[in-house]
């Protein structure tokens, strides 16, 4: 094998009380792409944060090119040759493309201790860089006028530019159409050939397959397995990432009854939730799915018509949509909890209504609720008075879903509830929704992970520019490769 | 089920430690500190700041903000004169709490349903109101041809059980006030819209209402703030009121507020209006120079803010 480029040794980080990465050794080679797989709060994106050096280890060394370095910060990683393309593309949308591309390192004309902007050179250079990755967009175009696919290459070229020996992709293709897709690779596979350490992460093991040269699964923070090209199959790594003690149980089907909430969604579909079931909602990024729950309970976009009992309502604000009996737990958690108030207040929040006696708040009611709801969620430590901020994720996710136990929500909309907590709290997560839907509930869930939706839900609406595409049902085989193709992954 | 009982955390009385420290200091330094006539001087001097100061901690509370209240002050002070001179003393001190709720409706519209900076529409009212103080009065204090009704007067010098009238307002305000902060669902809905709107919103707060009621808190209470001046000046000063919603600020965030929003308790922000008053009071007997005195007491500001920050950052 060639020189290692960047390599994490015995590195342990955690979060609270959450064990991020526990004792993991990680290293990728100049010329090589090395894939890092693993489920949702694996581990994989806190690896990638400290060796950009955003997070620092607790314990373990980072090495690039054989040094052991301690990054203070994400620009001495950038000075080192490290470059990463998040998730959510660090791009300033307002400026243009060429600006984007030129960013922290502007060509400038000297005029004794005057320095002004070379626009001609700045925009030659970003037509050459983009002229590589045979994207030929006008360089003085605003990034907020390119689409997600378009402002990744940006953001690629941006890294060609400042030359990177280390290049870590960050889920590059979660909203990429397959033929973006198949662009980027070809990208990714030229410069492993001009000799770049490529670290790729990843959800969808077929991409992994085809593209990496070796494979590192994380597990709960561990690395369950390495493997090199040729060693390993989709399954293989499905395998490892899920291990066999944290196999995740399929939930079982109930019999569903009336139609809850029906929303007429612009496709020809409608979206229909009925007591005791779970329906899901999948599509890549800019399918719509994401925007959907927010739209049900009138907290953006227009409004959806929604069909409620026996009546036809159009939510223009979340307060109608909360006395219909909807409740919606949010895609980001700042969202969902007011982080610097305590988690009683928190759970409270949506339910003050229901705790005035003549104006002022029943508190011993209120705390009588806060307390058996802790303890039906499990929310850990059991300390109402706790800041919500200072709870773990899956904790925090817990105190979001029991605002709206209290109040017995006839439906439960979820954004992506499980992102990034940790595997033992997602099956209490799974498990208190298929309690609020056994109690003759329903909830509608949009999840970026495929299997989590195909293990929880009993019914799948895969959704494509805004529009209700397909439906899968439970009875017709649902497995995630299923749901990939519904939505054109 | 057995309230949980409350932590009590050195940091969160920083604001009283302070205040008992400077107390103490104030004390040893001077001997005319703890003189009564002194410190009664310094309840006097108080009782408008924490009046103002209450309403501030309502908007701050709120994610808010608001530099009108001095302006406010001056006109509810003078519109309560020219009402009381022609109606009688209870239209008079109506009309002026009114006339300051009408200018924190209007602060709380813009803000709240135009989504205007509250920096700027505060700033904006604050010379906005400033100006139709003068234009009203011409200019001129307001007092009548006789003076404002005496019993008027009385209320602005007199004492009931040995303490001044203006010291009665906040001490009775105060009790009122945080028990609708802390024990109304109204209450609740102010710190979560202040400590995450976004999240509040979702959550079924109608937070623009929210928002828009915290500054007509503020304006009424710089009405009250107003007609108490007006009481003690013994007429409406147009000009009255100027740094008023600069002490008021930096006493609420004395008393441990956040600028942010979501944080705040309206009880530690007088502790902060008496922080800012002991110090002037204690550098006036020790006969530090007036401009010196600005100097100390703007570095103080900061010096608290900055050391708040560095306790949150752990």
């Amino acid at each position: 094998m060639s020189r290692l480029a960047a390599s994490a040794e015995r590195v342990s980080k955690r979060f609270g009380a959450t064990v991020a990465l526990d004792d993991v050794d990680f290293g990728v080679a100049f010329g090589e792409i090395h894939a890092v797989v693993g489920a949702n709060g694996a581990g994989k994106s806190t690896l990638v944060r400290i060796l950009e050096g955003v997070h620092r280890p607790d314990h373990g060394v980072i090495r690039i090119d054989g040094e052991v370095r301690h990054f203070a910060s994400p620009r001495d990683a950038i000075a080192s040759g490290i470059v990463t393309i998040p998730q959510e593309l660090r791009l300033v949308p307002a400026l243009s493309v060429a600006e984007n591309i030129a960013l922290g390192d502007l060509p400038v004309r000297r005029f004794g201790p005057l320095a002004m902007i070379d626009r001609a050179r700045m925009q030659e250079e970003a037509r050459e860089v983009l002229a590589e990755l045979e994207f030929a967009p006008d360089p003085r175009a605003p990034v907020a006028s390119l689409g997600v696919a378009e402002r990744q290459l940006v953001a690629i070229a941006k890294a060609l530019r400042r030359r990177c020996r280390i290049f870590m992709l960050d889920e590059p293709t979660a909203a990429l159409e397959q033929r973006e897709v198949a662009r980027l690779f070809s990208v990714v596979a030229r410069m492993k050939r001009q000799g770049t350490a490529v670290l790729y992460i990843s959800h969808r093991l077929d991409e992994v397959v085809a593209i990496a040269d070796r494979c590192t699964v994380l597990r709960d923070g561990r690395v369950a397995a390495v493997a090199a090209r040729g060693a390993f199959t989709a399954t293989d790594l499905a395998a490892a990432m899920v291990g066999r003690a944290a196999q995740q149980a399929v939930s079982t089907s109930l019999p569903p009854g009336a139609p809850l909430l029906e929303a007429q969604a612009d496709g020809v579909t409608p979206v229909r939730v009925r007591e005791r079931e779970v329906v899901g909602l999948a599509g890549l990024l800019g399918s719509g799915a994401d925007r959907m729950m927010r739209r049900l309970f009138g907290a953006a976009g227009e409004p959806a018509v929604v069909e409620i009992g026996d009546h036809k309502r159009r939510f223009a604000n979340p307060v109608d949509a909360i006395a219909a009996g909807i409740g919606l737990v949010p895609g980001e958690r700042s969202l969902g909890l007011v982080m610097n108030q305590s988690v009683r207040d928190n759970i409270l929040l949506p339910n003050l209504d229901t705790l005035s006696r003549m104006g002022y708040l029943d508190r011993d009611a209120g705390d009588r609720i806060v307390g058996e709801l802790m303890e039906l969620v499990d929310i850990r430590p059991r300390q109402a008075n706790l800041k919500a901020g200072a709870l773990s994720g899956g904790n925090q996710q817990k105190v979001i879903l029991a605002k709206w136990l209290a109040r017995r929500v006839a439906v439960l909309l979820l954004d992506d509830p499980t992102q990034g907590i940790d595997v033992a709290a997602k099956a209490q997560i799974h498990a208190l929704i298929r309690d609020v839907v056994a109690r003759g509930g329903g909830a509608l869930i949009y999840s970026s992970d495929l299997g989590e939706l195909a293990r929880l839900c009993d019914r799948v609406l895969a959704m494509r520019h805004g529009r209700v595409t397909a439906t899968v049902d439970r009875g017709a085989a649902l497995d995630e490769s299923k749901l990939r193709s519904a939505i054109g992954g | 089920m057995k309230r949980a009982a409350r932590t009590w955390n050195i940091a969160g009385q920083m604001p009283l430690i302070s205040l008992i420290v400077l107390c103490a200091a104030s004390a040893l330094l001077t001997d005319r500190f703890l003189s009564p006539f002194n410190l009664t001087n310094i309840l006097v001097q108080s009782s408008i700041i924490a009046v103002i100061a209450m309403g501030m901690t309502f908007v701050i509370i709120g994610g808010g903000f608001d530099l009108s209240v001095g302006s406010t002050a001056a006109l509810s002070g003078c519109i309560a004169s020219m009402v009381m001179l022609e109606a009688g003393i209870a239209a008079g001190v109506a009309a002026g709490i009114i006339a300051g709720a009408a200018v924190g409706l209007a602060n709380g519209l813009v803000i709240a349903f135009l989504n205007v900076n509250p920096f700027i529409t505060t700033l904006g009212t604050m010379v906005l109101v400033r100006g139709v103080v003068f234009l009203t009065t011409g200019g001129a204090p307001v007092s009548g041809d006789s003076g404002l009704p005496s019993e008027f007067v009385a209320f602005g010098s007199g004492r009931f059980l040995g303490i001044h009238f203006l010291v009665w307002v906040p001490a009775l305000l105060l009790p009122v006030l945080s028990f609708v902060m802390h024990a109304t669902p109204y209450g609740r809905r102010v710190y979560a819209t202040g400590g995450g709107r976004e999240a509040a919103y979702l959550s079924g707060v109608a937070v623009r209402r929210v928002v828009a009621s915290t500054y007509v808190w503020c304006g009424a209470l710089a009405g009250v703030a107003g007609v108490m001046l007006a009481a003690r000046l013994q007429s409406g000063q147009p000009t009255a009121g100027e740094f008023y919603e600069l002490t008021a600020i930096a006493a609420v965030v004395l008393g441990g507020a956040s600028l942010q929003g979501g944080e705040g308790t309206l009880y530690k922000s007088v502790i902060g209006v008496f922080i800012m008053m002991v110090l002037g009071n204690a550098l006036n007997l020790l006969n530090v120079d007036s401009y010196w005195q600005r100097v100390a007491v703007g570095a103080v500001i900061i010096a608290a803010a900055a050391a708040e920050r560095l306790r949150s950052r752990q």
